[in-house]
């Protein structure tokens, strides 16, 4: 994630109250943890399986801490079970962050076959979850779109996944 | 050792400021006839437990959470321990009810070679225990009650006989979560919106 995206979330992340963030750290997003492990007003909690990042971020939420989960598409994989009862069966707001792998533009040297396999199912793994989400390719609406996202996570009682392309990450 | 005999003990030391996260077994609908009320999230499964509390124990960090897991539970995200251990928080007592078996559906690994507590001791977690009899069950939990954790603690229990119902309403889906819910809210600690 280049600096001006990392400002900007940072930014609206402290605007929004957001001072609790768990990540399973990852290349596209690794700047972004970064900043946030390393700035005092947040708490940075690195999970050692996104299953158990969704669960923490769920018992956080409920327990009224506003969070963030940061992670990419194979992580969203990984945590499908929790992401299922998460939103199906409790409807616990989170807000998730995740860098869209796969997608095109993704330069990043991950062999073009797992690459197609993250373009195909992350859409349609969201959508098989009832997980709402919006795909982020500008950077001038990054900060309008985490901020609705926040709103629309704990509005509709659900997780929210941000999808954010190269366009926003690189 | 049955469960619900360790189960009653926990029951009166558990205090009105407390939490308790179950896992979808016999610890939900045990627990919902011990403790009706108060911040009862109840039935977490397949992994779920243990994060879930952890997360409730950074909220609160100066009140206890109780996670009732079991065997089949815990084993499906044992990396859960790791993140538990790595986070540290003082004040999560995990216990882990370990039947050796899937309900009436045959031994977990646990039955022969798999080892909940060096499995937790290995992923960095330094106060843990197996526990076998009621006896040690009552003076290690009073203990981890008083001390700061985290705890973690293996409880070998018999397969439980016979199912004990709980209400559904109060310990499963959306309804549930709005009762624990409306507890967190009430608890004098509660910071959110």
């Amino acid at each position: 994630m280049d600096q001006e995206s990392v400002q900007i979330v940072v930014e609206t992340l402290k605007e929004e109250g957001i001072d609790l963030v768990v990540m399973l750290p990852e290349e596209p997003t690794f700047a972004l943890t970064e900043a946030v492990r390393r700035d005092p007003y947040f708490t940075s909690i690195t999970v050692a399986g996104e299953g158990n990042g969704i669960a923490f971020c769920a018992g956080a939420a409920l327990g009224g801490r506003k969070c963030l989960f940061v992670t990419g598409v194979a992580g969203l994989l990984v945590a499908s079970w929790a992401l299922a009862q998460v939103g199906m069966v409790y409807g616990i707001p989170i807000l998730i962050m995740a860098s869209y792998r796969g997608d095109m533009g993704d330069h990043s040297g991950i062999p073009g076959s797992q690459l197609l396999m993250f373009k195909q199912v992350a859409e349609p793994l969201l959508t098989a979850l009832r997980i709402p989400y919006r795909v982020v390719s500008q950077k001038e609406t990054l900060k309008r779109t985490v901020r609705e996202a926040n709103f629309a996570c704990h509005d509709y009682g659900s997780p929210i996944v941000l999808l954010l392309t190269g366009e926003v990450l690189w | 050792m049955k469960r619900y005999d360790c189960l009653k003990l926990l029951a009166p030391m558990v205090d009105e400021h407390m939490f308790t996260v179950t896992s979808l077994s016999g610890n939900t609908a045990m627990w919902s006839n011990l403790r009706p009320d108060g911040a009862n999230f109840f039935g977490w499964n397949m992994g779920l437990c243990v994060p879930f509390a952890l997360g409730l124990s950074v909220a609160f960090p100066k009140r206890k959470v109780i996670a009732l897991d079991s065997d089949g539970s815990l084993m499906v995200d044992t990396s859960s321990l790791i993140t538990l251990a790595d986070v540290n928080p003082s004040n999560l007592v995990v216990l882990v009810f370990d039947n050796q078996s899937y309900a009436r559906m045959g031994p977990t690994a646990t039955a022969r070679a798999a080892n909940l507590e060096e499995i937790a001791h290995g992923a960095g977690i330094g106060k843990t225990a197996t526990i076998h009899t009621l006896e040690e069950f009552s003076a290690t939990v009073k203990q981890a009650l008083e001390e700061p954790g985290p705890h973690f603690f293996v409880v070998k229990v018999e397969p439980d006989r016979g199912r004990i119902k709980g209400d559904p309403h109060r310990t499963y889906g959306r309804a549930m979560k709005e009762f624990f819910v409306a507890a967190v809210r009430r608890h004098p600690d509660w910071k959110g919106e």
